[in-house]
């Protein structure tokens, strides 16, 4: 596994399977970014319910995920009075009444799966928007010269989304790019010096030729990049990341290229973390080889012991162990 | 914020059992196998030192892991998927005989089994990991170092896989009092333990091992199944799974071996059973398509991005399988294949007690004060005690044991003492195929879990020397 996937593993092998047989379900799984599932059968085998608890559902409420999620779920999400309590999204799948192929029925699993990744697109759907109101009400300023004297007010709202306890990304629509800057903390020493390794590489990897086209990013530690600036409460401790992506329209021009770009996005800190761990993991790996490397050369600076033979008096040999 | 709940994941010599605490079942069952792109440069490494030449000693020789750049270290599957990649990658078991070997692929194995599998971030997570009885300490403390340092995990409880089975016995119907005292006969698929424990402690210089488990019990079903000509119509690579399969499907353990032989001679239709299976000839699919990888909006890295082309180029080149059909039949292996258990003669040449024997012994080695307790309560785990009537069979076996030693020092005693008897039960519940990790989830949805287990704060005090501390639960009892 090189990238994260959208999807998550265990919807869509529980679905898969009670979709050929139903069967009666109660599990409690989780997503990254302290997203909680509750997967259960309460009135009948074929009646699935699905629930999502999402700690940041007040800040998406704010930016459409309702009608988002009605829009992509319609005739499975319930309403908020019947929504489970204890969560903030309920889909009521009934087994009886599935598409009749299976290929939509896998369609229908695969979009299911896609739960979290489809709450979590609802800020940045809206920010794409907002960016294409901007540039069709924006006048060209006189010559080109003057373009970075751009009056402020051709800015959209700054959505926050407090996506972790203490982490949040912050989406800005202007009239020619949406910005999206993410905060991250790194719990331990040497998470962070991994973590500015990383983002520094990832900074400088655009320069290379073949990925030219991809999105600017900047990376900075313990200071807020400006856009965020103002807002009050915002961390700026050693152990404190900002970073910042700049998305052109061509980089949601259509909707599949936008759902894409969402979908890696979002994921974005969780992938940072990831990496993190799998570099950790192979320093070991190293650690370890070098160790029994090391060990191979005391093994061989041992003096050998010298072995006189042992003979008893009637001139037997023996060894001693 | 209500707490994420702890991640409980039982890694055994052949499957790993994972999933989230409270859960009945769990989410994920797979082979404990890490398929990596390593062993052809590994390979080509030692080909090369052996041609001749030794290399300098001190000097730091590349080795494959050195000399690997980029994303190499991420390109790797586990579990089922591995299976499936095994003709393009090499596979690897890191555990054997239920303890970890190799921990540069063990921790690959968790880095994919947690992100990808379970998709929760370890720093938000409790992690409760099994071990196999009589683990030692440095193993704990290699796993600690890992969960903690590699994966920052909020706390970490390493419990005794027989101490979970025993806990998730509580669910039969046959269990009146919920004790940690018991003997836990644990088969899966590389060993079997018989273990006793005492009040959550088991008593380490009783334990015997079995050398027969799973894996065993499956090459004598094909050795049987060879010996009768049964496999000419399976593919040499499939023959492994076919007898495991008939294995896990047909078998079952008879009360009196004669007795079984002579109702199959006597009506062989009646008990020879059929099996169809698929063969596997392989062919090629192409034209994957290949999605557009230009938007990816951050461009993770540009090695990463070159990984997903290969990847992808692998895609294209998948092969399928296209099925074609076989049959076979199934017979006398219905019986005998568990049958090694009781009289492992038949199998073995250089081990030959009895499981019944064994389990008696193992409790007459523990403290007298015990014994009662432990024959009261012999507990079933894991995939190799799955046989029907296994249960039956055992109880039966144990119970003339102990019974004849009882006759025979009330004969000694000049019939002057009489014994009350003493109870022998042997405990199957529906939990038990995946008993050691239920019983891992009961424990770990526990309010008490937390104390017991080891926390990140307490690892930065004491280090990984921590673990060598054992804590049993004891008001969860
Ligand atoms: N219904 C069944 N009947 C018989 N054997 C079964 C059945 N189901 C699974 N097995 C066997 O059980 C074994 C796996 O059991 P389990 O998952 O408990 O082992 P493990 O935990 O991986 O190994 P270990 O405990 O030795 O480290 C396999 O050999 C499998 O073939
Ligand atoms: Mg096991």
């Amino acid at each position: 596994m090189i990238l994260l996937e959208s999807h998550s593993v265990i919807i869509h092998d529980v679905l898969t399977d009670r979709f050929e047989k139903p069967s009666r379900a109660d599990i409690q799984f989780v997503d990254y970014d302290n997203v909680r599932f509750h997967l259960s059968t309460p009135q009948s085998k074929a009646q699935v319910l699905l629930s999502m608890g999402i700690q940041c559902w007040p800040d998406l409420v704010k930016f459409g995920a309702r009608e988002h999620l009605q829009q992509q779920y319609a005739g499975l999400l319930l309403g908020e009075a019947e929504t489970e309590p204890e969560y903030n999204v309920s889909l009521l799948i009934d087994l009886e009444k599935l598409p009749a192929t299976p290929e939509e029925q896998t369609e229908l699993i695969n979009q299911i799966s896609l739960l979290k990744a489809t709450a979590m697109s609802a800020p940045f759907l809206s920010a794409f928007a907002e960016q294409a109101t901007l540039q069709a009400n924006y006048k060209e300023p006189a010559g080109a010269q003057q373009m970075d004297l751009q009056p402020s007010e051709h800015k959209g709202e700054l959505k926050v989304v407090r996506y972790r306890e203490e982490e949040a990304i912050y989406i800005q629509a202007s009239h020619d790019h949406v910005t999206i800057i993410f905060s991250t903390v790194f719990k331990e020493e040497t998470d962070r010096v991994y973590g500015r390794v990383f983002l520094q590489e990832f900074v400088d990897a655009r320069q290379l030729q073949s990925l030219q086209s991809a999105p600017q990013v900047t990376y900075s530690n313990r200071e807020p990049p400006l856009e965020i600036r103002h807002i009050p409460g915002l961390k700026t401790g050693e152990d404190w990341g900002y970073v910042t992506f700049i998305l052109f329209p061509r980089h949601f021009a259509n909707p599949t290229k936008a759902l894409s770009t969402i979908n890696r996005i979002q994921l974005f800190r969780d992938y940072l973390h990831y990496h993190i761990k799998c570099s950790k993991a192979y320093m070991h790996s190293r650690m370890r080889y070098r160790v029994a490397e090391f060990l191979k050369i005391l093994n061989r600076a041992k003096p050998e012991v010298a072995h006189a033979e042992r003979k008893t008096a009637s001139g037997r040999t023996f060894r001693t162990r | 914020m209500s707490r994420q709940p702890p991640l409980v994941i039982d890694n055994g010599t052949g499957y790993t059992k994972m999933g989230f605490a409270g859960n009945s079942e769990p989410s994920f069952v797979f082979p404990t196998v890490i398929a990596t792109h390593q062993s052809a440069s590994s390979g080509s490494a030692s080909a090369a030192s052996s041609g001749g030449r030794a290399p300098p000693p001190v000097a730091g020789k590349p080795s494959h892991l050195a000399s690997k750049r980029g994303i190499e270290d991420l390109d790797f599957f586990i579990g089922d998927e591995a299976v499936a990649n095994s003709k393009t990658y090499s596979l690897h078991y890191p555990i054997r005989h239920g303890q970890i070997e190799n921990w540069d692929h063990m921790e690959r194995f968790w880095e994919q089994s947690i992100f990808k599998y379970l998709r929760a971030e370890p720093e938000d997570h409790y992690v409760l990991l099994t071990e196999p009885p009589l683990n030692p300490p440095e193993n704990r403390e290699n796993t600690a170092e890992i969960m903690f340092e590699s994966f920052n995990v909020q706390g970490l409880y390493i419990a005794v896989q027989a101490v979970l089975a025993l806990a998730a016995s509580w669910t039969s119907s046959k269990v009146a009092e919920r004790t940690l005292t018991g003997v836990v006969i644990d088969s899966g698929d590389g060993v079997t333990h018989t273990i006793p424990v005492a009040e959550g402690y088991v008593i380490g210089s009783s334990i015997k091992h079995i050398p027969i488990a799973g894996r065993d019990i499956t090459y004598f079903v094909q050795q049987l199944l060879r010996d009768r000509g049964e496999t000419a119509a399976i593919p040499p690579e499939d023959q492994l799974r076919v007898a495991e399969k008939i294995k896990e499907d047909y078998t079952y353990v008879c009360q009196d071996i004669v007795k079984e032989f002579k109702k199959y001679d006597a009506d062989p239709y009646k008990y020879f059973a059929r099996f169809s299976g698929e063969h596997s000839v392989t062919g090629r699919v192409s034209g994957v398509p290949s999605s557009s990888t230009d938007l990816t909006p951050s461009h993770l890295l540009f090695a990463h991005r070159r990984a997903q082309n290969k990847f992808e180029r692998f895609l294209a080149n998948r092969i399928i399988s296209v099925p074609q059909k076989y049959d076979l039949d199934v017979g006398y292996e219905r019986f005998l294949a568990p049958e090694i258990f009781f009289n492992p003669e038949i199998y073995s040449s250089d081990f030959l007690t009895p499981l019944p024997e064994v389990v008696d012994t193992v409790i007459q080695t523990s403290p007298i004060d015990v014994r009662r307790g432990l024959y009261k309560n012999i507990v079933l785990s894991g995939g190799s005690t799955m046989f029907k009537d296994f249960g039956k069979r055992l109880q039966r076996d144990v119970k003339a044991i102990v019974d004849g030693r009882i006759a025979g020092s009330e004969e000694r005693s000049g019939s002057l003492m009489k014994s009350s008897g003493v109870e022998v039960n042997v405990i199957s519940h529906k939990r038990q195929r995946y008993a050691v990790w239920y019983g891992g989830s009961l424990m770990a949805s526990t309010p008490e879990f937390y104390n017991v287990s080891h926390s990140r704060v307490d690892y930065e005090e004491y280090g990984p020397s921590l673990v060598r501390r054992f804590s049993v639960f004891g008001s969860a009892v």
